[in-house]
């Protein structure tokens, strides 16, 4: 046979081929009239340079929310809980005013906070006339079904 | 005698599908004059995934790629955005989409492709009409899904509505392979009928095992061309491979321009490029009923077990699945695609989780039903409505880009008279710390490779070889470190 080519289906041979033999110190392959051989350093295998410069940063995975204290809210005043497993914040946006402040006059449809729940957004509203009192929860926090998020005094 | 063509997706939706878009510029370089030389009609290299990924996790400059993949390849490249929303699901303004449209011409894109994720047409009108005064050719895709109100005479008329608008190329896109050879029989021929003679082109992933079928389908019934990836990244969630379409046309007796020993150098290159870059090869998907009921791709139901399991509701799956497909219904059958798929499966996961429907729906999908990001393909059911209690003050009748205010004059006033339409554009879409990484240097391309030069640099970065030796017919080649 006259001069050849290495083909891509020889190259991914011979590598599957080194790839699975890395405990050993010594590789030689002769398949056709084609010859590999390898000496590795002793010891064990260090691990290999990627050819490209990897720079996939995966995003980061959702922590289990922590089991937290019920609050207690005392008769007078109104709850408002989550609704589900989420993520609590206070303001539209990140760098942007709260919705609210403790001592904040709000209507029955006034936006509390938001809880994202998988990654979509739903604004919980007061439900009632009244006053924030009381925020429990900090900002970014997750949060549990039924968890107390604030409390309203309300008002006639 | 008559022809079909090809238009490659692997550098671009096979990727998407097998890799999670993480194909680097400097992966691609090595092979494109092979690509290039291969006979496809039109090259696709980028669409919304492709560039998000580009930004976020291989803080490459999407523009540059664009730029040096469209300077590298003499076949016509092919961009795809989602019309009035480009490569996110937010809406832009009219003068960023048409901006983008005029950047991509200049950068040498020559097919510019649109589709919208509800099939509401108005989104595509600022697209194609800033498109195609850049000078590029216009590539309206309708997207396939299967619900009670997606029939044929429904994509008859998405048909004519693209052809309003004049687009050059007309394309059924099935992003998760639901389309059948017997749905094909039909749907196709109509849709053929329809177009006035605009060549139609089909666009279908393989999660049914189907794909290849269905293509056989669309050839026969007058298509014009298909999109297919490289053998490697084909099958799976992928498209089907453009090795086993091109034998199906042949045999069919239509002509090809595709030459064998290019895409047999290209398949080498990729399936190489998997295993070095241990990366999955795409794999055959067996039929799977399932597909069909709740539409939820794999990937997506695997992602969501995930999530549920992180809340203690992983034994829930199977209700919510059901749930899903119910809220589908109500929601007026969206097309189960990004951001879509989202709010069927968040709306549902809700549902079951509070043990009562509707208690709390979240912001987006009420901006969805007040038709915020266009038409809904049927209407909501009475009980969704009677939750959303939607004032009639809040309902989005006209184009949804009509009601956004211009973004460029704010731009070009925080970046300065110097910036670059590119930067504008980019600043747009993302925070600044998001693009701060993007202005590292770039890496060395090459534009050649062998399997003897790839063979050379893997063992080279090995840090554990000290010595190889490689011999093959009258090469003779020794390393020592």
């Amino acid at each position: 046979m006259a001069e050849r080519n290495l083909t891509y289906e020889d190259l991914v041979q011979i590598v599957e081929l080194i790839r699975t033999t890395s405990q050993f110190s010594e590789f030689r392959l002769k398949v056709g009239d084609i010859e590999v051989s390898l000496k590795r350093a002793n010891g064990a295998a260090r691990p290999a340079v990627p050819l490209q410069g990897n720079t996939d940063v995966e995003p980061a995975t959702p922590s289990s929310p922590r089991r937290k204290s019920e609050v207690s809210v005392s008769e007078n005043l109104h709850a408002v809980r989550s609704p589900m497993v989420g993520s609590f914040y206070r303001s539209p946006l990140p760098g942007e005013p709260p919705f609210v402040e403790i001592g904040q006059a709000v209507e029955p449809d006034t936006v509390l906070c938001i809880i994202e729940v998988m990654k979509l957004m739903n604004s919980i509203e007061a439900g009632v006339r009244g006053t924030v009192r009381e925020i429990f929860v900090a900002n970014g926090t997750a949060v549990d079904a039924g968890e107390v998020l604030m409390a309203i005094e309300p008002r006639a | 005698m008559k022809r079909f063509d090809f238009v490659d997706v692997t550098l671009r939706d096979a990727h998407q599908c097998l890799w999670s878009t993480r194909m680097t510029t400097a992966m691609m370089t090595p092979i494109l004059s092979e690509i290039d030389r291969a006979g496809y009609s039109v090259i696709n290299i980028l669409g919304g995934a492709v560039f998000d990924v580009c930004v976020r996790y291989l803080h490459e400059n999407p523009w540059d790629r664009v730029k040096l993949l469209c300077e590298r390849l003499a076949t016509p490249c092919d961009a795809l955005t989602r019309g009035q929303s480009l490569y996110t699901f937010e809406l832009f303004p009219d003068d960023v989409v048409a901006l983008n449209a005029q950047l991509l011409a200049r950068l040498g894109v020559k097919v510019f492709t649109v589709y919208d994720a509800l099939n509401d047409n108005r989104n595509l009108e600022s697209s194609v009409e800033a498109g195609r005064e850049a000078g590029m050719q216009i590539n309206g895709w309708m997207t396939y899904t299967l619900s009670p109100v997606h029939t044929d005479a429904y994509y008859v008329e998405r048909t004519r509505e693209l052809l309003a608008l004049g687009v050059d190329y007309l394309c059924i896109k099935d992003p998760t392979g639901l389309l059948t050879p017997e749905r094909g029989a039909t749907l196709f021929p109509a849709v053929v009928k329809a177009s006035g003679g605009v060549p139609v082109q089909l666009h279908s992933h393989c999660q049914s095992g189907l794909a290849p079928k269905v293509y056989e389908t669309a050839i026969r019934s007058g298509f014009s061309a298909g999109y297919t990836a490289s053998e490697p990244l084909a099958n799976g969630a992928s498209l089907p491979a453009t090795e086993e379409i091109n034998a199906i046309a042949r045999k069919l007796g239509f002509q090809t321009s595709l030459d064998e020993d290019s895409l047999r150098e290209i398949s080498g290159y990729f399936r190489w490029l998997c295993l070095r870059e241990e990366k999955p090869c795409g794999k055959v998907a067996q039929y799977d009923p399932a597909l069909y009921e709740h539409q939820i791709p794999g990937g997506m139901i695997s992602n969501l077990h995930y999530q549920l399991e992180t809340m203690k509701l992983g034994h829930r799956l199977p209700e919510i699945l059901e749930e899903i497909a119910r809220v589908r219904k109500d929601l007026g059958y969206p097309i189960v695609v990004s951001p879509f798929a989202q709010y069927l499966v968040t709306q549902a996961t809700i549902n079951v989780v509070q043990g009562e429907r509707y208690k709390t729906i979240p912001d987006e999908i009420r901006k969805y039903a007040r038709g915020y990001y266009g038409k809904v393909a049927a209407p909501l059911s009475e009980e969704f409505l009677d939750r959303l209690n939607l004032r009639s003050s809040e309902l989005v009748t006209g184009r949804p880009g009509e009601h956004i205010e211009p973004g460029l004059p704010r731009l070009r006033r925080e970046l300065g008279p110097g910036a670059s339409d590119g930067d504008l554009l980019l600043a747009a879409f993302y925070d600044k710390a998001l693009l701060e990484p993007l202005k590292r240097p770039k890496p060395e391309y090459r534009f050649k490779t062998s399997p003897l030069h790839e063979l050379v640099a893997w063992l080279g970065a090995r840090r554990d070889i000290e010595h190889a030796r490689i011999r093959f017919g009258g090469t003779d080649m020794t390393f020592s470190a």
